[in-house]
């Protein structure tokens, strides 16, 4: 950028955004006005003292046809071709809405205006930071009709106004809420208003507070007040998106250890050690998310460091009923499984090779194989609900341990085909020593060589 | 304004590992292509051109050290930086990955953020690595950037 370009700069607090718009505005000029604060930047663009095109930056860009979908206001299908074909630019999206007759030109041309609207206000709530006008510059393409700078800045004004008389509010235009895992009801049943309901749908831990704004055409102050009604009802939650990030990479780290075990077992091809590789990888991730748990669980956060014992108590608590109860209903070998210090212990099932052997061994490992996979699913569905619940995170990791389930089913399966082939080749020996008993000229019974394969049809399906 | 992102594949035999690897970059506004055996990674080399390939070495029907002397033997795609992911931390593995042309060397099981500051550390100057024949593009993005 030339730096003779530049016909104005300055300090905010020495001329306030609103002066300077309005000198803008009454000398009919044309070019950029930049004005950053913090890490925020505004880019404002001016032909002939008319607001053209605004661009806000640091702000990570939300998906509006995503939040069109959440709202009912357009079909995934649709808002997936119109992603797919503006690649990402909000100007170029809702264009394409409206020459595709999804949107009005009168909405595109309002929800344009309340987006410059938004941050205009935002920005007049500034202290600090500098501005600079640059003329000559090629303005922003915008398909928005060019805006009086007097109305954009009343009504940003107003919406200044609306954050000001708020006060006090620990809700910032990037929080991001979320419904609480125990909303399960129908919430027409809570008689919210249509706009409470709105902002329920999008709080999906994804969809931060400005963007709802920008989505619903409601004031962010608007939105405050709806989201603090909300979270005065323990409808939603505000999500703490630096600790759910923590909490992903230590439960992904998890899943990529376990996985790691998984595959380094792949290569036993003695079905007892398979198995017994099987019992180790699920009683290792279940103690994974275990520890995992002791520390991310809701309960236990934000209370500083808590003493060992109380985490313990904790996870037994939460625990021990899910587990003794498929001991009871399913998997009786579930029994000999204790908790302790947080961490389930199966040293009896791990050591039961030295007072049991050959296929009542491999009959106890097949039952605490399935029931500690069983347990597995139930470990971390408790502890996802727990942690994160129905969010976007939730979701992403819900993902990804369906796919580790599947590799686990996988080996599960590889050994019941053993078995299965185990006991068909049982049979058909029990079935060849039964015919040879019956001895020569007694059976009908083709003789041979014993082989199976070359008995007639209607005997073989039999077998 | 569109920003450019970079495409990085994932080639790894275990859908977990892929699922894993494909969130963990995309939070990192990463996009991400997966494959799960070698003829579909050089596949997706060949469509994609990714900006960098993620290569686990024990896979079905070609390991990771012949698709990487495959990539490094074609002129279009041989600046593309591999990272081997493997479960083997021997002296030897290393060093016949390194032979095979890799970049760098990941043990399995590897730590999230390990992952993502190696991936950033190779992905830096990404579009000025695309290839020729990419050069429309890369003024494009280079304008929009």
């Amino acid at each position: 950028m030339e730096s003779q370009d530049r016909i104005m700069d300055g300090d905010l607090q020495t001329l306030g955004l609103q002066s300077i718009l309005k000198m803008l505005a009454l000398s009919g000029k044309t070019g950029i006005l930049f004005v950053h604060s913090g890490p925020e930047t505004l880019s404002i663009s001016l032909r002939k003292g008319q607001l053209v095109a605004l661009h806000e930056e640091s702000y990570p860009k939300s998906d509006l046809l995503n939040m069109l979908c959440l709202i009912n206001k357009l079909d995934p299908p649709r808002a997936h071709a119109v992603r797919e074909a503006s690649q990402g630019n909000l100007q170029v999206a809702l264009a394409m809405l409206v020459e595709r007759n999804w949107m009005s030109a009168e909405e595109m041309q309002y929800r344009l205006e309340f987006a410059v609207t938004q941050s205009i206000s935002h920005a007049l709530r500034w202290i600090d930071g500098r501005f600079a006008f640059h003329r000559q510059l090629v303005t922003m393409e915008s398909w928005m009709q060019p805006l009086e700078i007097d109305s954009v800045l009343l009504e940003a004004l107003r919406q200044a106004d609306e954050w000001e008389e708020m006060g006090e509010t620990s809700l910032t235009r990037m929080t991001v809420a979320r419904w609480l895992p125990e909303v399960s009801n129908d919430v027409r049943s809570l008689g919210l208003s249509q706009e409470h309901i709105e902002v329920l749908c999008l709080a999906n831990g994804e969809v931060s507070l400005q963007a709802m704004a920008m989505v619903l055409m409601i004031p962010e102050a608007r939105v405050v007040r709806i989201m603090n009604h909300l979270l005065a009802l323990h409808l939603i939650e505000v999500v703490d998106t630096a600790l759910e990030a923590e909490l992903q990479q230590d439960l992904s780290n998890i899943i990529i250890m376990c996985q790691h075990k998984l595959a380094q077992r792949r290569q036993n091809h003695v079905p007892n050690q398979h198995l017994l590789g099987l019992i180790e990888t699920l009683s290792q991730c279940i103690n994974g998310l275990l520890i995992h748990h002791g520390t991310y669980a809701k309960s236990l956060r934000g209370r500083g460091q808590l003493p060992f014992t109380e985490i313990v108590r904790y996870l037994e608590r939460r625990f021990t009923q899910p587990l003794e109860l498929l001991a009871k209903q399913q998997y009786p070998i579930l029994d000999t499984l204790t908790f302790t210090n947080g961490q389930l212990d199966c040293t009896e099932i791990i050591y039961l090779d030295k007072l049991v052997k050959g296929e009542k061994l491999e009959e106890f490992y097949w039952e605490a194989v399935l029931g500690l996979a069983t347990f597995l699913r139930t470990v971390f569905s408790t502890l996802l609900n727990d942690e994160v619940g129905n969010s976007h995170t939730g979701r992403q990791l819900n993902y990804v341990w369906k796919a580790f389930l599947t590799e686990i089913d996988q080996e599960i399966q590889q050994y019941q085909l053993y078995r299965a082939h185990r006991n068909t080749q049982q049979m058909r020996s029990r079935y060849s020593e039964n015919v040879y008993q019956i001895g020569p000229g007694k059976s009908n019974i083709p003789q041979g060589d014993g082989n199976l394969d070359r008995l007639p049809e209607t005997q073989r399906r039999s077998i | 304004m569109i920003e450019p992102v970079p495409t990085v594949l994932v080639v790894d035999d275990s859908p977990t590992v892929r699922k894993i690897v494909q969130m963990t970059l995309q939070r990192e506004r990463i996009r991400v292509i997966t494959a799960g055996d070698g003829l579909s990674a050089l596949t997706s080399v060949a469509d994609e051109i990714p900006a960098l390939v993620l290569l686990d070495i024990q896979l079905p029907r070609m390991d990771g050290y012949h698709i990487c002397q495959i990539i490094r033997k074609n002129l279009q795609f041989r600046t593309i930086p591999i990272i081997m992911l493997s479960g083997k931390d021997g002296l030897f593995d290393k060093m016949r990955g390194r032979l095979a042309g890799s970049t760098e060397y990941l043990t399995k099981p590897f730590d999230s953020v390990e992952l993502v500051q190696t991936v950033k550390k190779h992905l830096v100057g990404w579009q000025q690595r695309m290839p020729p024949q990419y050069e429309g593009m890369r003024s494009r993005l280079r304008h929009r950037g």
